[in-house]
């Protein structure tokens, strides 16, 4: 609400902005047809206004991504605050639970499974804050070694089926025999299972997702993660690989998250020698992410 | 039995305050997102006490607390969220909430607070007609305007203005007893911050106004031309029980 409130007072003086420099330029404009003569002295005039036409734009393009900045980086404190302390709240409230009432076996067992899940949400959130750090572009790869991404693509399906009670009809795996690559497995690992589960949040209830491995060029291992949930609006395509950025909340449900799993995945692909993208027909219509990395020759 | 409405999208902790909650022998309803918790209030019911967390997916809590406060129900309503921030805390009591308690918190000190809200809302249950000021709360009351038409009562909470009676919310109630307290002298909002919010920190102050702006609303003949809650500028407030103009 803040941020849509923030956009409107931003469009009012963008709309102002460029109101004002047609009206002036209007207004040169008439005063070289109505008194050509002095045309030298218009052409530096011209050229003058040019020049502040230029710092005019630029500065509202420097403020426009200022606040963007400022905006995304106010969600994603927000995002990790609730991503940490959700898990430690209720961790909290379950045991608090266990140690003042009395509490039958079952439920008991419930309650620990409860904790656990929380523990692992907890532990999840803290890695991907972590790493966020350790893939930027000023850092090197230092496990660099031969990796087979179709085993461990096989791994991470079999993780988000169990993680996340999937049948190998609703989360399908298509890869080739053993494609090789050069990287650092536990950065594949976390990229290719960050795809994965963004698909399954993304999904909703009706979860279908295929993930296919496949060879490209014979230079590069493709891995595509097609998903029928929420899609991505068409302006938002690029932008999703940002730092903090989450798309637009019209869903009927929140997604939970910290707005770094996508980044991780671009600044691994990048690290690898590879890229990654994302194709979406449109909001409500599903999406598709590539990671492509060279292929060990 | 007290029912209670819990707005509260994470699972986990919806089933755990669900059950803690059923354990202290409370009705319980948990909804996961604004809309439907809107869908609730904003039609008769019988709901008691509402637990609302502020990241909801679809209307905030900061929103649906805003919108029941403006279709005039005034259930009182605990904020439960991760966001612990002063301004964070100061929106939620601008937005009309009348407690907050931050995301990990204590079991027992939530079911105290709860029980707090439940308390204030039998007061405002059992006080006679809701309205004319029994005895009692004439006795812990405050009686003000020209004609001594006006009253407050630090029991109920209930603003009794000419033949109307106003439920306030804790807040509202809290930043009204403090400017009555003072009466006739200026108070900062920085000592109202301190006071009634208990926040040190230096934050922005407009919160106060918007609670200022409302009782306004519900004290003053004319809102625009306040005769009761007086600014003064570059300071704060100050709260005259008998204006010493008349009205027109």
């Amino acid at each position: 609400m803040v941020v849509a409130g923030r956009r409107k007072s931003i469009a009012f003086f963008i709309a102002l902005g460029v109101g004002l420099i047609i009206f002036t330029l209007l207004l040169y404009v008439g005063w070289v047809l109505l008194d050509w003569r002095a045309g030298i002295l218009l052409f530096f005039g011209i050229v003058l206004l040019a020049f502040i036409i230029g710092g005019v734009v630029l500065n509202t393009i420097f403020l426009v991504r200022e606040i963007r900045r400022n905006e995304q980086h106010d969600a994603f404190i927000n995002a990790v605050t609730h991503e940490l302390k959700t898990p430690v709240a209720s961790i909290r409230l379950y045991l608090e639970t266990l140690l003042t009432r009395p509490v039958e076996e079952q439920k008991r067992a419930e309650f620990y499974r409860i904790m656990l899940e929380d523990s692992d949400r907890l532990l999840s959130t803290i890695e991907q804050v972590l790493r966020t750090g350790r893939v930027g572009p000023s850092n090197r790869i230092v496990n660099s070694s031969p990796v087979n991404l179709t085993a461990l693509l096989e791994d991470c399906v079999t993780r988000a089926r169990t993680l996340h009670g999937l049948s190998s009809e609703t989360l399908r795996c298509k890869a080739p025999r053993d494609l090789m690559v050069l990287g650092d497995a536990d950065e594949l690992r976390a990229a290719v299972s960050n795809l994965i589960d963004n698909a399954v949040k993304y999904s909703g209830a009706d979860v279908n997702i295929a993930a296919e491995l496949s060879r490209y060029e014979d230079r590069y291992a493709v891995l595509t993660v097609r998903d029928r949930g929420v899609g991505i609006p068409k302006g938002e395509l690029k932008r999703i690989f940002k730092r903090f950025y989450r798309i637009s909340e019209s869903k009927p449900v929140r997604v939970t998250g910290t707005g770094l799993g996508l980044y991780i995945v671009r600044s691994v692909a990048k690290r690898h020698g590879g890229r990654a993208w994302a194709e979406s027909e449109g909001a409500g219509l599903g999406s598709t992410f590539s990671l492509q990395l060279p292929l060990l020759q | 039995m007290s029912l209670i409405l819990v707005v509260e999208d994470e699972a986990h902790l919806a089933n755990g305050l669900r059950f803690n909650l059923e354990a202290e022998g409370y009705e319980v309803l948990v909804v996961d997102s604004g809309e439907k918790a809107l869908d609730h209030l904003l039609r008769p019911n019988s709901i008691d006490v509402v637990v609302l967390d502020v990241m909801l997916p679809g209307k905030d809590g900061f929103t649906v607390i805003s919108e029941i406060r403006h279709a005039g129900q005034y259930v009182p309503t605990l904020m439960l969220t991760a966001r612990g921030r002063a301004d964070d805390v100061l929106r939620g009591f601008a937005a009309g909430a009348d407690d907050y308690l931050t995301k990990p918190f204590e079991l027992t000190i939530l079911i105290a607070r709860i029980r707090g809200l439940l308390r204030r809302r039998n007061w405002e249950q059992n006080a006679p007609n809701n309205t004319a000021g029994s005895a009692k709360s004439e006795a812990t009351g405050f009686t003000f305007g020209d004609k001594q038409d006006k009253s407050f009562s630090f029991d109920t909470l209930a603003l009794r203005v000419r033949d109307q009676t106003l439920n306030l919310t804790m807040m509202e109630a809290n930043v009204l007893r403090y400017l009555i307290e003072h009466e006739g002298k200026p108070v900062s909002r920085k000592s109202m911050l301190e006071k009634v919010w208990g926040v040190q920190e230096n934050i922005d102050t407009r919160p106060i106004d918007n609670f200022i702006v409302r009782l306004r609303r519900y004290i003053e003949d004319d809102p625009t031309n306040p005769r009761h809650l007086l600014t003064v500028r570059g300071m704060g407030y100050r709260f005259v029980a008998v204006p010493a103009e008349p009205a027109d």
